[in-house]
């Protein structure tokens, strides 16, 4: 076997554990959390209604697929960034089977520490001038 | 969409079971929400969809595994947050680099094997190839729509009457339910009859269809050149000799000359002038070649109310449901038998879709085709699936050394996954030519017409198909050397030796796990395989009541213009039969109307002589057919009691009839049937029974026992009628000789359809033949790779128990010994597959009963003779392996270790 067989990306990064969530430890945020936090920062929504708003938001450039949302809600749920609701009133014409999701305390400070945490990102760039249209003041 | 449907469902058993529990209802809706955004109405949009669903659920369920695997690992229902999302859930470039780089190392690998990835390949490709194949035919015929315009629309209506629902209605009765139905934007009628072409060189047999005008129309016919029917020219009164000609026709037999349109040609004696030529795009009952207008349809009853024997379509007004017609057409149907009592009494009328109508007989042979080939390709699969479990056992240490560099299980686990799901896109891509075969060979054996239907062909849906069975065979066959290369454990692999007891161990028990799924499988197939082998000898062997060796038939109609009085067709056919009989290498002769297993019939309702009549419409029925003297001895038909028609029973003589044994022992059970008499409803002329015959299969083997009757044609001249002739050796060589003297008499008649009757007895069995040649070609190769499986695994155990085997032997351990305790391992395995197998096929068979004949579903002799040919292959498969061990020499077995 020679050194070209292992493959390049083998080595990942060890997992960390933590027993008391702390929105530190979630950051950062993968793409998929980020925009179904940021869907659901307006209020509660089901799925279909999640990938639709995240589909607007970005101007289409983020599909989301099935696979990819319901895995996300269910690692947020078990992480305790959402949680299921009950049905809100009127709106009983929808699908009988629609689950709800609404954004928890924790996952709105999850949400505030990764934009913070962007947000300094982009003060960085913009401080090293690698933006390429400055934002308007 | 709701192919699209289905397809997800199976997706989604990709999914661990809890979270599919959670989820799946929820996924269910999402996809449904998405399929009916309008940007995914097109086809190319679905298909857009559905691949990026593919992909993004084959991936999501490889990541739920591994997040279960880690939860259950460390022992917390909840999955840890952090660790499944930051370690697994990687950014989409991220992931892209990633799955390159497994790529391109997938695809070395492979090369440096190259016998196993063209083994494996080939397996697959055969697997998918023949899937794909059989997918593309059902979903043609079952899942599309026919090839008219809006064809959800297109229905038939016939004439139920007792008990029957798809009894075909007298022209009168069309004209009355075209009349006073509204559900329906048209409704057209077709009748089938061959015509005779003649006043060109050689008369010839043209199959021709008599049509009303809108009938065309209707089926959206589009003239090539001239026009079609207008719709005075096919109604009564108003009728016009016009017919409208095939291309195939025009382009066969006028050379493609614009000029026929507008000029007379010549059919039954009778000149009609060509108006018009349809596309040979259009096609109806199997390729027409002449459209005529109803009206001119030959038959002695004329168009009356008791000719019973037109073919009703019918396109639904936009917005009317089958259902909203039918119930309409019912009503109409029983306000018809009201009003006229005589004819249609008991009758009814009945609407259901042309496409149920076609694909009624079809559906369940498909069906069973397609869960065989499945099969088939799950056993493909377990066969792939045992090889690269083999290699991962050679490959633990590569493995351990990547495991040592930091490569996490997932990763691991995901570059085996990819290595598969290459080596079955390779596998896919040949599969490719093998549909392409396999849909041709497919149509040239499937035993129905196929004109109604698009055409079949390898298409962007049977592509697609194939696309994803290969994805999912990848995933399939490929996840269980996945996890347990995850489960390597690495001072275990690392220590010099070959490799871990346990891990040894582990790896001959999944493997042993995938010869017993491959031998369960298999055993389904065999056992489809031997109930259809059984149904075809039980059918072969049924006693028809007649010889079928060397016995020559054919068929002819004489044109009603040339022949009107009943005289100058008995003169025809006496003066035919003189010349057929004066033929060197004819033992005898005779004219028969319905030769049996033809496809040609006649039933009457009758009634007997000193029994009450019977109610109107409650008749018992009889199978009839007309034969000139001579019919009984030709073909071997035996006389149980009383005298053949012969030369004096003609038009003058008194009417007699030969009926068969269950007509007599149905009408007179206790007495003879010689001088009875019997008459048909429809007549006055009471006939005297002169003889009783013995039973003849009129259809097919599988043939109730009926009422049958015999007339001489002296006393029913018709028109049409068949000739056999028994030979004294080859039938079908006296052919050319038949037609020539047939031609003697006339030279302007065709004859037509000159077959064996041992042909038309393999036409009957035909579709159980081409069903059993392909579950029995599956089964074949299902035995042969489950073989094969075993010896792998057998010569692989012996293999890793070379040391152990050393031991006994030097402890004193016999050959003899060895060789049965190798064997012994390979037969438990064989067990345990033929009982889990049997209990599937117990299962399985069921639903294939209604294509049986003869034997049961769970049929004794089948389900015994089926466990002792796998246990002979499989003693056979762990025999040679188990010799080898046996004549290991002790001190080298020990030496190598």
């Amino acid at each position: 076997m020679s050194v070209t067989d292992i493959s390049l990306t083998d080595t990942g990064d060890s997992p960390m554990r933590s027993k008391e969530p702390r929105p530190a430890d979630f950051l950062p945020l993968t793409p998929a959390v980020l925009h179904i936090l940021l869907a659901l920062a307006d209020g509660e929504q089901h799925g279909y209604a999640i990938a639709q708003a995240i589909e607007a938001i970005t101007g289409g450039a983020v599909r989301m697929g099935p696979g990819t949302l319901y895995g996300s809600i269910g690692r947020m749920v078990a992480g305790g960034l959402i949680e299921e609701s009950a049905r809100p009133r009127g709106r009983s014409g929808d699908d009988e089977r629609r689950r709800f999701y609404r954004m928890t305390a924790l996952g709105r400070r999850v949400l505030e520490s990764e934009t913070e945490r962007l947000a300094r990102v982009v003060a960085l760039a913009r401080a090293k001038n690698v933006l390429r249209r400055p934002e308007p003041a | 969409m709701r192919v699209v449907e289905r397809v997800f469902d199976l997706i989604l058993r990709l999914y661990p079971r809890g979270f599919r529990r959670q989820y799946a209802d929820e996924m269910r809706a999402f996809v449904r929400a998405r399929l009916a955004e309008p940007r995914h109405a097109t086809p190319w949009g679905a298909f857009c969809l559905v691949c990026h669903i593919l992909a993004d659920c084959i991936v999501g369920a490889g990541r739920e595994h591994l997040a279960a695997r880690a939860a259950s690992a460390s022992g917390s229902r909840a999955v840890p947050f952090r660790q499944t999302l930051v370690s697994d859930n990687e950014p989409a470039e991220e992931l892209m680099v990633t799955l390159v780089h497994d790529a391109r190392y997938a695809v070395r690998t492979l090369r440096r094997r190259p016998a196993f990835t063209i083994v494996s390949a080939i397996t697959l490709a055969l697997g998918i190839g023949a899937t794909s194949a059989i997918f593309g035919v059902i979903d043609t015929m079952l899942f599309r729509p026919l090839r008219y315009p809006a064809p959800e629309q297109i229905v038939v209506v016939s004439m139920t009457r007792g008990g029957s629902l798809r009894e075909p209605p007298a022209y009168p009765d069309f004209l009355d339910w075209r009349e006073q139905s509204r559900s329906f934007q048209s409704m057209g009628v077709i009748r089938s009859q061959s015509l005779n072409l003649t006043g060109r060189e050689t008369p010839e047999r043209v199959s021709g269809n008599f049509v009303s005008a809108n009938l065309l129309t209707l089926l959206g016919a589009e003239p090539l050149v001239g026009r079609l029917f207008a719709p005075a020219e096919t109604e009564v009164g108003t009728a016009a000799p016009v017919a409208v000609i095939s291309e195939g026709l025009w382009r066969r037999r006028f050379g493609a000359d614009q000029a026929i349109v507008g000029s007379p040609i010549v059919l039954n004696g009778q000149p009609f002038t060509v108006i018009g030529i349809v596309p040979s795009t259009f096609a109806f009952f199997g390729g027409t070649e002449v459209y005529l207008p109803i009206t001119y349809y030959p038959n002695n009853a004329g168009l009356t109310r008791k000719d019973h024997s037109m073919f009703v379509v019918g396109r639904l007004r936009a917005g009317v449901t089958i259902a909203s017609a039918d119930a309409e057409m019912r009503a109409i149907g029983a306000r018809l038998a009201e009003q006229f009592p005589a004819e249609n009494a008991g009758s009814g009328a009945h609407v259901e879709s042309l496409h149920t109508l076609l694909v009624g007989d079809v559906r369940a042979p498909l069906y069973i085709v397609m869960g065989a080939v499945t099969l088939l390709l799950l056993i493909a699969c377990a066969n792939v699936a045992n090889l690269q479990l083999s290699h991962a056992v050679a490959r633990r240490r590569e493995m351990s050394i990547r495991s040592a560099l930091g490569a996490g299980r997932g990763r691991l686990a995901r570059q085996l996954l990819t290595e598969s799901v290459i080596l079955s896109t390779l596998g896919g891509l040949l599969a490719v030519a093998v549909a392409y075969g396999g849909v041709a060979g497919l149509i040239t054996i499937i035993p129905i017409d196929l004109t109604f239907f698009n055409p079949i062909r390898v298409d962007g849906r049977v592509m697609a198909f194939a696309a994803l069975v290969s994805i999912l065979t990848g995933v399939v066959f490929g996840l269980a050397p996945a996890i347990q290369a995850s489960r390597t454990s690495l001072t275990d692999a690392l220590s010099t030796r070959t490799g871990g007891l346990s891990a040894r161990v582990r790896g001959v028990e999944m493997r042993g796990v995938f010869v017993v799924a491959q031998l369960a499988l298999s055993i389904v197939l065999l056992v489809g395989a031997g109930l259809l082998t059984r149904t075809l000898v039980k059918l072969h062997h049924v006693d028809l009541g007649f010889d079928t060796s060397n016995l020559l038939t054919m068929e002819f109609r004489l044109p009603a213009a040339k022949y009107s009085e009943p005289r100058q067709i008995s003169d025809f056919f006496t003066r035919a039969i003189a010349e057929i009989r004066a033929l060197p290498g004819v033992r005898s002769a005779a004219l028969v109307r319905a030769v049996p297993l033809s496809g040609n019939s006649d039933a009457r309702a009758y009634a007997v002589a000193g029994a009450a009549d019977p109610e109107k419409g409650q008749a018992p029925i009889l199978q009839l057919n007309t034969v000139s003297p001579g019919y009984f001895r030709t073909i071997g038909l035996a006389l149980v009691a009383g005298r053949d028609v012969n030369e004096h029973d003609d038009a003058d003589a008194p009417p007699v009839v030969v009926v068969n044994e269950t007509f007599a022992r149905r009408e007179w059970p206790n007495a003879s049937a010689l001088g009875r008499r019997i008459r048909f409803v429809d007549s006055d002329r009471w006939l005297t029974v002169i003889g009783v015959a013995r039973d003849a299969k009129h259809f097919g083997p599988a043939d109730q026992p009926t009422p049958q009757a015999y007339i001489p044609y002296m006393q029913m001249p018709q028109i049409f009628t068949s000739v056999v002739v028994r030979a004294n050796r080859d039938a079908l060589a006296l052919g050319p000789l038949v037609r020539e003297a047939i031609w003697r008499v006339d030279r302007d008649q065709p004859v037509w359809k000159i077959r064996t009757m041992d042909s038309l007895v393999a036409n009957t069995l035909g579709s159980k033949r081409v069903l059993l040649s392909l579950v029995g070609a599956f089964a074949s190769v299902a035995l042969l790779l489950a073989g094969v499986g075993i010896f792998g695994v057998m010569s692989f155990a012996v293999a890793q128990r070379t040391h152990e085997v050393g031991v006994r032997m030097a402890l004193g351990a016999s050959g003899g010994e060895v060789l049965r305790l190798i064997v012994g391992q390979g037969l438990r395995l064989t067990l345990v597959a033929l009982l889990l197998g049997l209990a599937a096929a117990a299962g399985a068979t069921r639903l294939m009963a209604s294509q049986l004949f003869g034997v049961t579903p769970s049929d004794p002799v089948t389900f015994a003779a089926v466990p002792v040919v796998l246990c002979a292959v499989a003693a056979l498969a762990c025999y040679l392996p188990a010799r080898r061990a046996s004549r290991l020499d002790p001190l080298t077995a020990l030496r190598r270790e």
